[in-house]
């Protein structure tokens, strides 16, 4: 018994160490094929110089990319580990860039400014060439047409579209809904934000108001009910209402004034929009540096009549920056001094900001300023949106609305777009294989 | 005008003569103002394929159309002058296979699939897009008043034999709605914007719906327009209906929809070059999946070369292989074709073949539509359909596009004031 027992026992210890032998193979199998299969990258970008200013990389490192996320962002990744490798020595790597102004309600109503209007562009024209993978309308919609927008537009695009609503229930359509003051329902506008579209809408836009601060005053409202900011266009008041007690007495900290750099000639009678640099001395009023200090956020909102050398070089000079760089994106502007997102920044790295500051206002500030944290950067499991430049040296012009031209020894040139881990853009074929022709029979 | 100095109806010379005194201060005023040019492009390369030019050349605008075309024309005779020594000067681009009727509904007819013809017109050195069939006779009046009429881009049209044009639904091919009186009477209520007549989707295997496509077209003595969709139809009976000056687009597809017009071998098939020397137009009509380097490469080589580079924009295309008219261009230059051979099919060539002489030259007095392109040297790659890339060294831009006399792309700000 002992013995047999002893043999069972024997056995037992055998079977169990055979057992616990074949676990731990069955187990070690597991982990080389887990490792294996943690090695199968989906698309490597090797060899570019990443610019991430969230995470502070300003170097030369190699990006992972598995399915539709961020895996990996270090110095030499081994190519072997990859499916497919993209050699993009001499190139940038940025997070895919926001453009946080543009008009996209894109739609058949020609008496409409900007809601499902031809005057509203289709988001993916401009986006991904320009290495945009998030666009935010900029108050095209309002919460009563904000369905057909997400129908018909958003839905249907490849671009990530977020958008400011419109303080005015029925979006931009005509200058004259833009006055009914009747229209700006802060119930409504927040519902709309927090109860229903949460994810697509980032905050309240208020422009084209004549009057005093009712509709920048409604939107704040509206803002504070749904805990969004307000961008605000604040061009068209007669007369001209004073930017000061805006930045100062109506805004929150975390809200926008756009068109930052816009030089109208104004009067008592005619509307217009106060600058921030005093067109007589040429200086930044000193309330100007004192705003953004308290949180003021200001846009460039180039557009086709707002962005004007005269405000934005002495600006920059004096030491006083945009903290965020976007296009307007509309009918009119796309053509004209504007023309897309890399001539703007491109523009500010001729008027002589650095390229990570550039990238910063197109990438990681937007990202904040429209409470969106999980955008604008390379951390490790987000999503893989993701820009390629091509920094060209040359001799460039860049022109503001006034049509006049300064010149530059730099632009930046989309080389390759991804969006959620897919090639979305590729200007050169960096990432397409080398065609073979055919063998030809006879 | 005629009438006016039709001296013989109107009576005798005396009554005319204060009409004469009139005319001749107009003439004189004329000449004062003549001196007076609105712009002056000086110091380009002029690639003018109708007039046989293909060196440098200065051109004048006055007033909206083409005044002068000489060489050293003084700048102290000119408004404005924009230096573009170093550019090609061309006559301005046309891009004979687009869906421009954007909107609001799903698909290509008044839809989200149709792009802004301001959108890629102007920026690619384009100042004539013509729509390949998005319209049809129900649809043409509302494409014409939302699109056509507001668009800066030159907006011409192919119409649908399809009432409705190219929209999504089954509609399209209802054989009932083919009207080919009604597609005949729209096309010559606007002659100065309908081209042709455009037979784009039907899956049936009868021919009355291409019939009466090309029934339409000779009615009004204007080309047919042949697009892929057609999947019944073998590529032999199709160009055996086609006659001289009518247009096979897609011409280097290599889908299943049609017969590729490269065989297995590598050769293009007898027939397609037959129909080639009888007169028919290949046009490229890039578009998402109608061009393949073993189709265009093999076909360049051995003499079937498009008359024309249509793009075939839309929303799926657009960021594909095909990016812009220049980038299709930019294809065959690096494929070996030369640069007046290009400029030839972006412009006259495509302007003669929808019978339209009066655009893609630069001829003294015809409308100023003007294309400033520069040839970037440098490492670039090509993509075709099926995503497939060939190197090349040189790539065309568009620095400058004029569009009646108006500058509508300045890329680096050449026509601009410095600032100071």
């Amino acid at each position: 018994m002992r013995t047999k027992t002893a043999g069972i026992s024997e056995f037992i210890q055998h079977k169990f160490v055979r057992t616990v032998q074949r676990i731990a193979a069955v187990l070690a199998l597991i982990l080389i094929t887990v490792t294996v299969e943690a090695q199968e990258i989906d698309i490597l970008l090797k060899g570019g110089h990443v610019i991430d200013p969230k995470n502070s990389i300003n170097a030369k490192m190699d990006v992972a990319i598995v399915a539709d996320k961020i895996f990996r962002v270090a110095a030499n990744i081994p190519a072997s580990l990859s499916k497919k490798t993209i050699d993009i020595s001499g190139l940038y790597v940025t997070p895919g860039i926001i453009d946080m102004h543009a008009h996209v309600f894109h739609g058949a109503d020609v008496n409409s400014i900007s809601a499902n209007s031809p005057g509203g562009l289709q988001a993916d024209a401009f986006s991904f060439r320009a290495g945009v993978t998030t666009v935010v309308d900029a108050g095209s919609s309002g919460w009563r047409n904000f369905p057909l927008f997400k129908s018909q537009v958003i839905d249907r695009s490849q671009t990530r579209i977020l958008a400011f609503l419109n303080v005015v229930g029925g979006g931009m359509v005509t200058r004259y809904d833009q006055q009914d003051v009747t229209d700006m329902n802060p119930e409504m506008n927040a519902y709309m934000i927090k109860k229903l579209h949460p994810t697509i809408l980032v905050g309240i836009k208020s422009a084209h108001f004549w009057g005093d601060f009712r509709s920048v005053d409604k939107a704040v409202e509206s803002g504070k009910l749904a805990n969004v900011p307000v961008i605000v266009d604040f061009g068209e008041h007669s007369p001209p209402n004073s930017i000061e007690s805006l930045f100062m007495e109506h805004f929150r900290p975390g809200d926008i004034f756009t068109h930052t750099f816009s030089e109208h000639a104004i009067s008592e009678t005619a509307g217009g929009r106060e600058s921030i640099v005093d067109v007589k001395t040429r200086k930044v009023k000193p309330f100007v540096f004192a705003a953004q200090k308290r949180g003021i956020i200001f846009d460039v909102g180039h557009g086709a009549g707002a962005f004007n050398f005269n405000q934005a070089i002495p600006a920059l000079k004096q030491g006083f920056m945009p903290n965020t760089i976007s296009t307007d994106l509309y009918n009119l502007s796309m053509n004209a001094a504007m023309k897309d997102m890399t001539n703007v920044m491109s523009k500010f790295l001729a008027m002589g900001m650095g390229l990570q500051d550039v990238i910063l206002r197109s990438t990681w500030n937007p990202a904040q300023v429209i409470k969106r944290p999980d955008l604008g950067h390379l951390s490790v499991g987000s999503e893989a949106d993701i820009a390629v430049f091509n920094l060209k040296k040359g001799n460039f012009g860049y022109m503001d609305v006034r049509r006049t031209k300064i010149s530059g020894t730099e632009k930046l040139e989309a080389e390759l777009t991804l969006r959620a881990g897919r090639v979305v853009w590729d200007l050169n074929g960096i990432s397409a294989p080398d065609w073979q022709m055919p063998a030809i029979t006879n | 005008m005629n009438k006016l100095f039709n001296f013989k109806s109107s009576g005798s010379l005396l009554a005319a003569m204060p009409l004469m005194v009139v005319f001749m201060f107009f003439v004189s005023a004329t000449q004062v103002k003549a001196q007076d040019i609105d712009l002056l492009l000086k110091g380009g390369h002029l690639i003018d394929a109708k007039n046989n030019i293909d060196r440098k050349m200065d051109v004048a605008v006055k007033a909206g159309k083409i005044f002068r075309v000489a060489a050293d024309i003084p700048a102290s005779s000119a408004k404005k002058v924009v230096d573009v020594s170093g550019l090609i000067v061309a006559p301005g681009l046309i891009n004979m296979h687009t869906h421009v009727y954007a909107g609001s509904n799903p698909g290509f007819t008044d839809g989200t699939s149709s792009q802004l013809p301001d959108a890629f017109a102007p920026r690619a050195g384009i100042t004539t897009v013509v729509d390949a069939g998005t319209s049809g006779w129900r649809t043409f009046p509302d494409f014409k008043a939302k699109i056509i009429d507001n668009s800066m881009t030159r907006v011409l049209a192919f119409l649908s034999i399809a009432a409705s044009g190219y929209s999504v639904d089954k509609a399209q091919e209802n054989i009932a709605e083919m009207d080919v009186q009604k597609t005949a009477e729209t096309v010559n209520k606007y002659p100065d914007i309908l081209v042709g007549v455009r037979i784009g989707r039907y899956d049936g295997t009868e021919w009355t719906p291409f019939d009466r496509a090309s029934e339409a077209a000779k009615l009004v003595n204007k080309p047919l327009f042949v697009e892929c969709h057609l999947p019944m139809y073998s590529l032999e009976d199709q160009l055996n209906r086609m006659r001289s000056g009518d247009i096979m687009t897609h011409a280097f597809e290599n889908v299943s929809e049609r017969m590729t017009v490269v065989d297995e071998q590598g050769k293009v098939r007898p027939f397609v070059l037959a129909a080639q020397k009888r007169g028919v137009l290949f046009d490229v009509g890039h578009g998402g999946g109608g061009f393949w380097f073993n189709q265009g490469i093999p076909a360049f080589k051995q003499g079937l070369w498009p008359n024309s580079f249509g793009t075939d924009e839309h929303r799926t295309s657009m960021n594909s292989g095909m990016k812009t008219m220049l980038n299709v261009m930019s294809k065959y230059l690096n494929m070996g074709m030369s640069l007046p051979d290009i400029i030839a099919r972006g412009s006259w060539n495509a302007a003669k073949s929808i019978k339209r002489e009066d655009l893609g030259n630069l001829s003294e007095g015809s409308v100023a539509d003007i294309a400033v392109l520069s040839v970037a040297k440098g490492k670039f790659g090509f993509v075709d359909s099926g995503n497939n890339k060939i190197e090349g060294d040189k790539k065309l831009e568009a620095e400058l596009t004029v569009r009646a006399g108006r500058i509508i792309w300045d890329l680096n700000g050449l026509a601009a004031n410095a600032y100071k």
